[in-house]
Formats: structure tokens, C-alpha cells, sequence
């Protein structure tokens, strides 16, 4: 190795606690990506790897357009001459005690065996082995069930064991292998019709067809056919706005990762233009020079970034749990499996690292090269011209923030685009903080020097005069608490809007069974209905239907109840709007109109039993229950189109000139429980919605915590490198008299210093960052509006995030200050 | 089986099994038990390795019997006991009383250029529950319907096996009381004014066939009443039409289109309500159409021990129609070649010379493929072999040709899926 080289590595032992942090800053910055990209990878290989399993080796699948088929027409489908195996399905869910929703599958063994070989395999094979006493109980047991060997493994369940669900208690009569990270609950097909009241009928049949276009002509009509690539593609298309959620979340860790990393390059530059111009004047080429710095930071850049990855790998396997049940609350049940270590990560955490490394060196290393060697021996300069330099600075990240505006202003062409944007933006307002510095510097004087007297006053002289230092640092710190407050902002408006949706739609006193549990009898319905003091109750049913290949979602509903008893949020206009539903048009949800580009007057067209139905558009309104799209229709247009008696939930309605309410609600209540039919209270079922709304943003919320820990290896770095760099400085400071108490106030009014001026620039910057996501990212990725709502609370934590971590940062300097101050000496002067 | 000698098979048939697995062992035993007819003890096993094979299978099939065994009470079930006044064709139909039936066609086809094919088209149906638990529900399982389905291509040397296992459902498998009319999802076989319709498809194999009776039904045992043990009521009722004129149409992946194709079928059909005895090996069937006219069909079970079941017999059939047994003395089978399966690693005999003194038979016979085996993972969980086979010899001192089938089971084990 080149004398130069060893030189500098020699540097990096001499000064371990600064490779430490700088190490550690790498690893962190890679952690957060590697972490964010595995866990999402996780949960959307898992999501591909349920799909297929469940779907085995079916070629197509036939279902009505909404609601369950007659299974009288299995006998026609076993004579297609197209159809080679057809396997009965009924997809059904159950909820277990601690509220997960469960897929129950209710198969025919036989049938099934030449779709989903290996489910079948393994139920046979049980009836083989097994010493039970019936060998068809699972057919004889209107109990009996298999379920997959993780939910066992999870529950703690095993052969002959009891499993409690929404359904009643389930036996195990054994389990099954599941390679997917979606539990699944097996039952006799018989089982399943009579566990959810569905005699005659079934959800849909999953084909091995051998000839596609024969097959639909004979069977198009009345039944909707899927192959297994528009079926996948239907799924997917059900995650896609979850996917760009998580997507967006790894680009966030990359980016603040980046910064973080580039942050740390840049110091290791910065602090050795000393070193490098001692080793120039003495001869030592600027290649060698420039090789010297390489391996420094390659040596940096491979061990943090394999650090990285590891710590990403550890990291995933706590985020992908909390993916994992922001899936299950928001679409299914899914338990994704963390993914496998593998050399890859390894590798990509090592790339990662290196690249972003060398990014961040590639400016102060072109700096240096050109530096007189002199020049560069005086080793850190003081930071001469700073205004005019932040000045130029922040003037291109003016520029930056224009690009910003335009990419933003060109959202709508792709969500991609505005996640661009408000990277570009986030940039742009980085490059501001140098100037931000210079601005606030004199207040932050004024009022440090009246807290910490002398110290005070020189630690914002010295966040100032290494603005070269502290500007990424603090610009680092600031995207952090901007994302933050901008997330937290976004939360908090959507939460609101949230409330007054719910408060405006959801507004019946008692509401019977909801949307995965069981499904409530028509004749429940009529009961219920002369329940005396009753005013109304609405019938709600809820299917997923395809609109122009993407899937929907048809809601049917009593136009004359909710006109009544509700009013809903409407886009324009009021409760006249329900007049020409109960005619047999439809309203649809601004999601809808904004995903299709629908408007009040259009008409929709979807496949109902009898073909393709027309139905004129006559208002939108604002939802939040799918960012799918909702087509909203009276329950008598719906069963003359779809002939689908189903009702999932009841919305019970009091009159309000009944004297006793709330026996009418007891009364009810009282019915339900007799049918077995879960009821949930107005503010049950409201509380029940929000706690849904805040496990989503749970790995949202983990993203903010990620981030400031980022920020605080940056900031805790900085510091380190200023104590550093300055220890001649100190030297002077011990001269004047100054005592390690002094110096060490000092090292932690640096830290606040930077955490505040984060902390204020991100103010501003959380506040247009959560704009940002209102207006454009949420808008553009749901397809529906959320209103601003300022609140305190993200910014209050942000603040108090700031300080404590920049009091967290400084400890480790200010334990170096009482250690190594006192033995400081005035060598050079 | 009203012979002393019967009374050894007490102990074999003793334990009765009385669930799926049992039952599609115990089906094949029983079909061939119940057309035993006569004591025969030539067809000694005398290569020990294929002695061991066969207790190894046996065990495992007979652990899985004995395993199974009193879930289900056959009390529920009509036994086969008595003379049966025999009424056809309603006795071509369906016996839902008893427990166990089948409707079994193995056939002998040749297309216009010479080309020879073979097909198997077996329907089974097995009782689970005399009275389903819920009877409003088609789902709710009262039989359960089997049914294989082979093809051999004889010049293209080719197999190809097929299985479909279904409840009754809402319309997917039945079989029709009042004659022959059972389906099992799109296999089907239907009797249509003397006319049976065979039409089976999976994927690129389909048989399209119509057989015309040549011969009278042939009943088996006592009028019918093939009893398979010394209790009452471990007996089945069984026939045979041994000889149909048969015209249709075969398609295989080899030949794409339909061929139209002509020969000889065989049909067997049982019904019972018990089954397996404890101590059966195996079984080896044959059923062959003489050119002079004569149908000869000859059973032998085998025991644990590798002798010969004293029970094994035969029937032969004559040109026109009149039948006789034959005792298993009066029969001699020589094994004059093996096979060993590269798939399942069995080693089944696969050339045979068949002897019957007292009808003055004498035929050499092999297999036209040699690999006809059938694993039946899906449906029955054992594998056996059965398939077309073709010889030459002389019978009543005149030179005659030979084709049939011929059925080998407990050569090798396979019991990991039930059905």
C-alpha cells in the first residue's frame, strides 16, 4: 500500500470515535433503505405468493358479476368440452377473537385436487393417516377445518384443537402446509354453505380451461371470467396505491439516507484538507492523494454499508410485521414472511454505501485537488465570505425549487412525478440553510448569550463560522423534522376529514354485522324493520366488480333511509340528490370520478347479470372507504341488475319521535344476538374505523422515527468533527481561562443551536411538505380530497424531537470535552 | 363357495373394512374374491424378492385396513345374502342399499389400418353414509364416485391413465336406479335399448364407444350370489356381460383426431356391502375373448405366505353363452417373464401361459405394452397394473388367438393418498 494511503487510515485508528459515528451515519442512512425496500419487498412477494398459491394451477375462474353463483350450473360446466378440472370455491372470511380476519376457503377435496394439488394432498393424506375414529369428518363435521401450518404455529393449535372465530368455534382436524404469508382456514364446501347461509350456491369456480375463447363465448354472458393474469393483475391493481405508499416510504429512507451518508463522506474530506496538505508539500502526488481519500472512503463506505445491511436486515423484520398488518386492517389478511438473508442485501447495502459515499466526496474532493498545497496546510479555514457563499447557494436552491414547482405542477400526469417533485423540493430547501444560518444567527446570539452568557454567544459564532460543516448536518436534521411535521400534518387533516365523513355518512344508531363478518338474513332485515320505534334501517352490500379492467367496488344501499337519516359529504349540491337513485341512477364517490374522470351527468356502464348496464351519474361524494372507486345505487336497481339478495351490514335507524330510543336499540341488539349476528353502537363502529386509519399510518409513523435517528447520527457527527478540528481552538479557549464546564456548555448550545435552526426551518417546510401530500401525493395515489386541518401536536413533537435529539448528539462530544480538555495544550501557536 | 376348503378363508376375510381406503383395496379384492370359483394351486410365487415386495405392500395396505377399520358401521348397509331375482335392466342400474358397487369396461379396439388400442373405463361407487347428514344439501356426502380411465395405444406403445373422484354434488355424479345410467363428472356410461354409450375425455384422451351384448349376462357364483366367505352376508352379487360387439371412436395425444375403431368389450358389475380380508396379497385377473368364440376368465389370489388362495377360479364362456366354472385344479399358469416398473420399482409377471385341461385350453399371452400401470395417487392410493394383452394357442385342439385384459394388483405399494 502507498505510504500515503497508510497515512490516512493510520488517521482513521488515531481518531476512532469520529470513524465510529461516521461509520455508524453510513450504516444507519443504509439501514433505512435496505430496511423500507425488504420489508416492502416482503409484503408484496408475500401478497404474489398468496395469489398464486391460492389459485394453484386454475387457468381462469368464473364468478358472477356481483354475489354469489347458482352451483347448479357446475353440471353444464363439467360437460364444457373447454373445461379440462373445475373446482368449486367459497371465498369467504371469518374474524378470530383478537379481530383478524381470516380467509376460510370452502372446497370440495375431490374437485379441488387438480387445481390446488397440494392443499388436497395434504387433506388426503391426513384421512389416510390419521387415527382419528371418522375418516370423513371433515365432510360428516360441520366443524371440521384444516388451517395452515403458520396459523397454527402462531395460535398454538394442533390436531383436535379449538379455534374460536366470529363463526362459532372451528375443530382442527389437522394442518396444512402454506408457502404464503396469507393464513387460510379449509372447509368442506357443505360446511361453508351452511356456515354462511349460501344453500344453492357458491362464490365462484376456479377452471383449467384449454381453449380461452370458446370457452367465453359459451359462457360471457351473465358470469364474469377471469384468467390468471387479469386475475393477478386485479389484485395488484387492489395494493397499488399501498405499493406506491411503501415505495415512497423507501425513497424517503434513501433519501434522507443519502444525505445522511453524504453528510459523512463530505466531513471526511473536509476535516483532512490539513493532512492532505502536509502530505502535498511533502511531495506526495494529488493522484496519490486523491487514491488516499478513495480508499478511505470505499473503506468507509464497504464496512458501513455492510454494517448497513445488517442493521436493514434486523430492521425489516420489524417493519415488514407492521406492513404486514396495515395490509390486513386496510385489504386482507396477510402475515408476509421477513425476507431471507442474503448476499444480495449484502451487496446492495455495500453499493449503497459506496455510491452515496462517493457522491457526497466528489465536490470537496475536486475542491481540495484544486487548493494550493499551502493553502490547504492551514488545514480548516474559517468559513470567510459565508453570506455571500450561502447567498449563491440558496440561490440555486431557488432554481431547484422552481424545477420543484414544475414537476409538482405536473403531477397528474403520474404520482411519480409528484413524488419527484417533492424530492426536488425537499432538496431545493436544503440548500437554503446555509442562508437560513446567517438569518437567524443574530437572534439565536441574542438569546443563547442571555441563557449561556459567553458560551452561548460563541457556540452560534461557531455553528456560523463552520457553516461548511453544520449546514448539511442541520440541512439533514431539517428533512427529517419537515417529513415529520409533514406527515404528521397529513395524518392528523386526513384523520379529521376522517371524523367528519364518518360523522356525516355513518350516522345510524345501531349497525348490525359488518363488511367480513357474517352476512345478515333477508329475513333478519324484515324483522328488524317492524321493530316497533324503528324509522328506518339501510341495507348495505358491498362487491368488488371490474369498470374498464380495474376493480370497483358496488355499493347498495336504501336511497329513501339514508336521504332521511343522513346527509352525506356531497361534492355538489344535497340531499336532493337521492331523488333520481331511487329511479335507478347512481352516485359515485370522488375517488370514482376522479380515477375514471366521471362527472355528475355521465353514465357508467357495468357488466350486470343480463350484460352491460348503463347508469346515469347524478352526484359525487366524498369517501374514504376505498381510493378504488365506489358506484353507489339503491338496493332494488342493484337486485334488479345483479340478482343478489346478499346483505352484509344493517344501519339501524331510530325514529326520532320514538320517546324510548334506546330500548328500541336494546331490542335489536337483543334480535341480533339471538341470529348470532354482531352489532357495533355508532361511536363502536366509529372507533372501530379509526383504529383501522391509525394502524395504516403505523409504518408511516415508523418511517418519521427512522428518519430522525438518521438526522441524529448526522447532527452527533457534526458535532464530533467540530470538536475535532478544534482542538487548537481550544487550546486558546484554555489560554483565555475557559473551564471544561464552559467548553462543554458551549459543545451542547452548538448541538441546540443546530437543532433549533432545523427545528424553525422546518417548520415552514413541514407545513408546505404536508400541503404537499394533501394536495398532490394523496390526491394523486387515493384520487381523493383531504382537507387541511392545522394542528399543533406535529409540531410540538418535532420540536421537541429537535432538541432532544441535538441534547442526545452532544453527549458524546461533551463526555470528550471533560475527557481530553484538560490535557489540551497550546502546541502551535 | 359352498366347498369345505372355503372355510380356510375365514380368517383372511374376517376383518372387514369399512372406509374409502379399505374399500378401493377391498373393491379390487373383493370384485376378484367374490369370482373365485374353483382351488387352484399352481401359481406358486417362487421369486422371493417379489414375495418380500408384496408383504411389504400388503402390510402397508393392511396396517391402512386395520387403521380404518369400525368407523362406520355396515350395519347401515344391505349385505348381499340370499338368491337375488335378478331383473335386467334395472340390475344394470345403481344398488344404493348396499354399500360398495362398480361398473367395470376393459375392451379390445382396432382402427381400420390394423392400428390395436385397449381402453379401461371403471366407475366406482362406495356408501359413507347410509342417510347424509343433510340430505336438502346435494353436498352432503352420501357416496363417494370413483372411476379410472386408461388408453393403450398397442402400435404407438403408449399408456395413458386418468382418475376422477367425486361426491354426488349438484348434478356431478350419479348413478341411475333404474338402469344403466352412471356418471361421474364428464366420464359416463349409459344403457340405451341394448346399447351401451361409453364416453369418457380427459384432456387429449377420449372414448366415444357403443357396445351391443353378444351373449346373455353372465352371473357369477350361486345365480349371482358370489359369496367371498364363510359368514353370511360376506358375499356381493355378480355378473358379467363378457362379450360386446363394440363401435366408436378413440383419441389419444398420439393420433389428435378421433379414430374410428371396432372390437370386443368386457363388463363387469358388482354390488356388496363388505369387503378386504386380512391376510390377501394381491390378485391377478384375466379375462379373455377367444377367436373360436369362447370367453374365459380366471382369477387368482395370492396369499401373504406367496401360496395360492384355494378360493381362485375361473368361468369360462362359450360361443353361445353358456357358461361353467372352472376349479382352480383344473387350471395351471406358468410366469414366463417379468417386468419391473421403473416408476413405481414393482415387478409384475408379464407373460403367462394358461392352461385348462378340462376345456382343452392352452394359451400363451403378454402384455402389448408393458408398462400399463396404473398409480393412483389421487384417487385409489394403490398401483397396480392393467392393461391389453394379446396371445395365441389352442382351444378345443384348434388354433386360436387371444386378446383381453389382465389386472395385477399387491405388486407394488402405494398407499399415500386415499383416494
Amino acid at each position: 500500500m502507498k505510504i500515503v494511503t497508510k497515512a490516512f487510515l493510520r488517521y482513521l485508528f488515531r481518531r476512532r470515535s469520529l470513524s465510529v459515528l461516521q461509520l455508524l451515519g453510513i450504516a444507519c442512512g443504509v439501514a433505512a433503505v435496505i430496511g423500507m425496500g425488504l420489508s416492502a419487498r416482503s409484503a408484496l412477494s408475500s401478497f404474489n405468493k398468496a395469489i398464486e398459491f391460492l389459485r394453484g394451477s386454475s387457468t381462469h375462474l368464473i364468478e358472477r358479476p356481483a354475489g354469489p353463483i347458482d352451483e347448479k350450473m357446475l353440471a353444464q360446466l363439467m360437460q364444457d368440452p373447454s373445461v379440462d378440472f373445475f373446482a368449486p370455491v367459497i371465498d369467504r372470511r371469518v374474524r378470530l377473537t383478537d379481530g383478524e380476519a381470516i380467509h376460510v376457503l370452502g372446497i370440495d377435496p375431490f374437485l379441488d385436487r387438480d387445481i390446488r394439488p397440494e392443499i388436497s394432498r395434504a387433506y388426503f393424506a391426513e384421512m389416510g393417516r390419521s387415527e382419528r375414529e371418522d375418516h370423513f369428518s371433515f365432510f360428516t363435521d360441520e366443524r371440521s377445518v384444516l388451517i395452515d401450518s403458520n396459523l397454527a404455529a402462531q395460535l398454538k393449535l394442533g390436531p383436535g384443537s379449538r379455534l374460536e372465530t366470529s363463526q362459532g368455534v372451528f375443530t382442527v382436524i389437522n394442518t396444512f402446509k402454506n408457502p404464503s404469508g396469507e393464513p387460510l382456514i379449509l372447509m368442506d364446501i357443505r360446511n361453508a354453505q351452511k356456515m354462511f347461509d349460501l344453500k344453492g350456491s357458491i362464490d365462484r369456480v376456479d377452471l383449467i380451461v384449454n381453449d380461452e375463447a370458446a370457452f367465453r363465448s359459451r359462457w360471457e354472458k351473465g358470469f364474469r371470467i377471469e384468467s390468471k393474469r387479469q386475475r393477478q393483475e386485479t389484485l395488484t391493481a387492489l395494493l397499488y396505491a399501498f405499493k406506491l405508499n411503501l415505495q415512497a416510504l423507501s425513497l424517503l429512507a434513501l433519501f434522507v439516507g443519502t444525505f445522511l451518508i453524504y453528510n459523512t463522506a463530505m466531513f471526511a474530506v473536509v476535516s483532512r484538507r490539513r493532512d492532505a496538505g502536509v502530505l502535498r508539500s511533502l511531495g506526495a502526488r494529488r493522484i496519490e492523494i486523491v487514491a488516499a481519500f478513495m480508499t478511505e472512503i470505499f473503506f468507509f463506505g464497504i464496512l458501513g454499508g455492510a454494517l448497513g445491511a445488517v442493521f436493514g436486515y434486523i430492521l425489516s423484520r420489524f417493519l415488514t410485521e407492521i406492513v404486514g398488518s396495515a395490509i390486513s386492517t386496510l385489504y386482507f389478511f396477510l402475515k408476509p414472511s421477513p425476507q431471507p438473508w442474503s448476499l444480495l442485501t449484502l451487496a446492495a447495502g455495500i453499493a449503497f454505501g459506496c455510491i452515496a459515499s462517493l457522491l457526497g466526496s466528489v465536490a470537496p474532493l475536486i475542491e481540495l485537488i484544486l487548493t494550493e498545497p499551502v493553502k490547504a496546510i492551514r488545514g480548516r479555514v474559517a468559513y470567510r465570505g459565508g453570506k455571500r457563499k450561502a447567498g449563491k447557494i440558496a440561490l440555486i436552491g431557488l432554481g431547484i425549487l422552481c424545477a420543484a414547482a414544475i414537476f409538482l405542477l405536473f403531477s397528474f400526469y403520474h404520482v411519480y412525478i409528484g413524488y419527484a417533485g417533492t424530492f426536488v423540493f425537499l432538496l431545493g430547501v436544503s440548500l437554503f440553510t446555509g442562508f437560513t444560518i446567517m438569518f437567524v444567527a443574530p437572534a439565536l446570539k441574542w438569546v443563547f448569550s442571555r441563557i449561556g452568557g459567553i458560551q452561548g454567544k460563541l457556540a452560534v459564532a461557531n455553528v456560523r463560522k463552520n457553516m461548511g460543516r453544520t449546514a448539511v448536518a442541520i440541512a439533514a436534521f431539517m428533512v427529517a423534522l419537515s417529513m415529520s411535521i409533514g406527515l404528521g400534518s397529513m395524518i392528523e387533516s386526513f384523520r379529521h376529514s376522517l371524523i367528519w365523513w364518518m360523522n356525516s355518512q355513518l350516522k345510524g344508531e345501531l349497525y348490525v354485522s359488518t363488511k367480513g363478518d357474517a352476512d345478515v338474513p333477508e329475513d333478519f332485515y324484515e324483522e328488524v324493520k317492524r321493530v316497533p320505534g324503528i324509522g328506518g334501517v339501510d341495507t348495505y352490500r358491498n362487491v368488488q366488480v371490474t369498470f374498464r379492467g380495474a376493480p370497483v367496488y358496488i355499493t347498495a344501499i336504501n336511497a329513501s333511509i339514508l336521504q332521511r337519516f343522513t346527509r352525506f359529504g356531497w361534492v355538489s349540491g344535497g340531499n336532493e340528490n337521492w331523488e333520481p337513485v331511487k329511479q335507478g341512477s347512481v352516485i359515485v364517490s370522488e375517488s370514482f370520478s376522479r380515477r375514471f374522470n366521471i362527472k355528475k351527468g355521465d353514465t357508467v356502464t357495468v357488466e350486470g347479470i343480463e350484460g352491460a348496464v348503463q347508469f346515469p351519474v347524478t352526484a359525487i361524494f366524498y369517501d374514504y372507504t376505498t381510493e378504488h372507486g365506489l358506484i353507489m345505487m339503491d338496493r332494488s336497481t342493484y337486485i334488479r341488475h345483479f340478482q343478489d339478495r346478499t346483505i352484509n351490514s344493517l344501519g339501524v335507524f331510530v325514529d326520532p319521535r320514538y320517546p324510548e330510543r334506546d330500548k328500541v336499540i336494546a331490542e335489536v341488539k337483543k334480535r341480533a344476538q339471538d341470529r348470532n349476528l354482531p352489532t357495533a353502537t355508532r361511536s363502536e363502529l366509529h372507533n372501530t374505523i379509526l383504529s383501522v386509519f391509525d394502524n395504516t399510518f403505523a409504518v408511516t409513523r415508523s418511517m418519521r422515527v427512522l428518519a430522525i435517528i438518521v438526522a441524529f447520527f448526522g447532527i452527533a457527527g457534526a458535532l464530533m468533527t467540530l470538536f475535532v478540528e478544534r482542538r487548537r481552538e481550544f487550546g486558546i479557549y484554555r489560554a483565555l481561562g475557559f473551564s471544561v464546564r464552559q467548553i462543554a456548555g458551549m459543545t451542547l448550545f452548538e448541538g441546540i443551536g443546530m437543532g433549533l435552526v432545523s427545528f424553525i426551518m422546518s417548520i415552514g417546510v413541514g407545513t408546505a411538505l404536508a400541503l404537499i401530500l394533501i394536495k398532490v401525493i394523496n390526491l394523486r395515489s387515493f384520487n381523493w380530497t383531504i382537507f387541511y386541518h392545522f394542528t399543533f401536536d406535529p409540531y410540538l413533537l418535532a420540536g421537541i424531537t429537535a432538541i432532544a435529539a441535538s441534547i442526545g448528539a452532544s453527549l458524546y462530544p461533551i463526555w470528550k470535552v471533560y475527557r481530553t480538555y484538560p490535557q489540551i495544550q497550546i502546541r502551535e501557536e | 363357495m359352498r366347498r369345505p376348503e372355503e372355510q380356510k378363508m375365514k380368517r383372511m376375510e374376517s376383518r372387514i373394512s369399512r372406509s374409502v381406503l379399505p374399500f378401493v383395496f377391498g373393491l379390487y379384492a373383493e370384485r376378484r374374491t367374490f369370482s373365485l370359483r374353483l382351488r387352484y394351486t399352481i401359481c406358486e410365487i417362487r421369486n422371493t424378492t417379489l414375495a418380500k415386495n408384496l408383504c411389504h405392500t400388503l402390510f402397508l395396505l393392511l396396517l391402512a385396513v386395520l387403521v380404518c377399520a369400525g368407523s362406520v358401521s355396515s350395519a347401515d348397509w344391505e349385505q348381499a345374502i340370499g338368491e337375488r331375482a335378478w331383473s335386467f335392466p334395472r340390475d344394470h342400474g345403481s344398488h344404493p342399499e348396499h354399500r360398495t358397487e362398480w361398473w367395470y369396461f376393459t375392451g379390445n379396439l382396432a382402427d381400420k389400418s390394423g392400428n390395436r388400442y385397449g381402453y379401461q373405463l371403471t366407475f366406482f361407487r362406495h356408501g359413507i353414509e347410509r342417510t347424509p347428514k343433510d340430505p336438502g344439501n346435494p353436498w352432503s356426502i352420501r357416496d363417494i364416485y370413483l372411476a379410472h380411465f386408461t388408453i393403450t395405444d398397442v402400435s404407438g406403445r403408449k399408456f395413458w391413465f386418468a382418475e376422477r373422484t367425486s361426491r354426488a354434488g349438484p348434478g356431478l355424479a350419479f348413478s341411475d336406479m333404474k338402469g344403466l345410467n352412471v356418471r361421474l363428472l364428464n366420464w359416463s356410461a349409459r344403457m340405451v335399448r341394448n346399447v351401451i354409450h361409453l364416453s369418457a375425455r380427459h384432456k387429449e384422451t377420449e372414448i366415444n364407444l357403443e357396445l351391443v351384448p353378444q351373449k346373455p349376462p353372465v352371473l357369477h357364483g350361486h345365480k349371482g350370489l358370489s359369496k367371498k366367505g364363510p359368514g353370511e352376508g360376506q358375499s356381493s352379487y355378480y355378473y358379467s356381460f363378457t362379450d360386446l360387439a363394440t363401435t366408436g371412436t378413440i383419441r389419444t395425444p398420439l393420433s389428435k383426431q378421433p379414430v374410428h375403431v371396432t372390437g370386443k368389450s368386457w363388463f363387469d358389475q358388482e354390488f356388496g356391502s363388505n369387503q378386504l380380508s386380512s391376510d390377501q396379497a394381491g390378485w391377478d385377473w384375466f379375462s379373455l375373448h377367444l377367436s373360436d368364440g369362447r370367453d374365459l376368465m380366471l382369477y387368482f389370489l395370492r396369499r401373504k405366505d406367496g401360496t395360492v388362495e384355494q378360493a381362485s377360479s375361473g368361468t369360462i364362456i362359450e360361443k353361445n353363452g353358456a357358461s361353467r366354472h372352472i376349479r382352480l385344479s383344473d387350471i395351471s399358469v406358468d410366469i414366463l417373464g417379468q417386468w419391473k416398473s421403473p416408476k413405481s420399482n414393482g415387478t409384475y409377471p408379464s407373460r403367462w401361459r394358461i392352461r385348462v385341461p378340462s376345456a382343452k385350453i392352452d394359451l400363451t399371452i403378454s402384455p402389448y405394452v408393458p408398462d400399463q400401470e396404473l398409480i393412483t395417487e389421487g384417487s385409489a392410493g394403490i398401483t397396480y397394473w392393467e392393461g391389453a394383452v394379446g396371445g395365441r394357442g389352442t382351444s378345443a385342439e384348434r388354433e386360436v388367438t387371444c386378446e383381453g385384459y389382465v389386472e395385477l394388483t399387491g405388486y407394488a405399494g402405494n398407499i399415500g393418498g386415499i383416494f
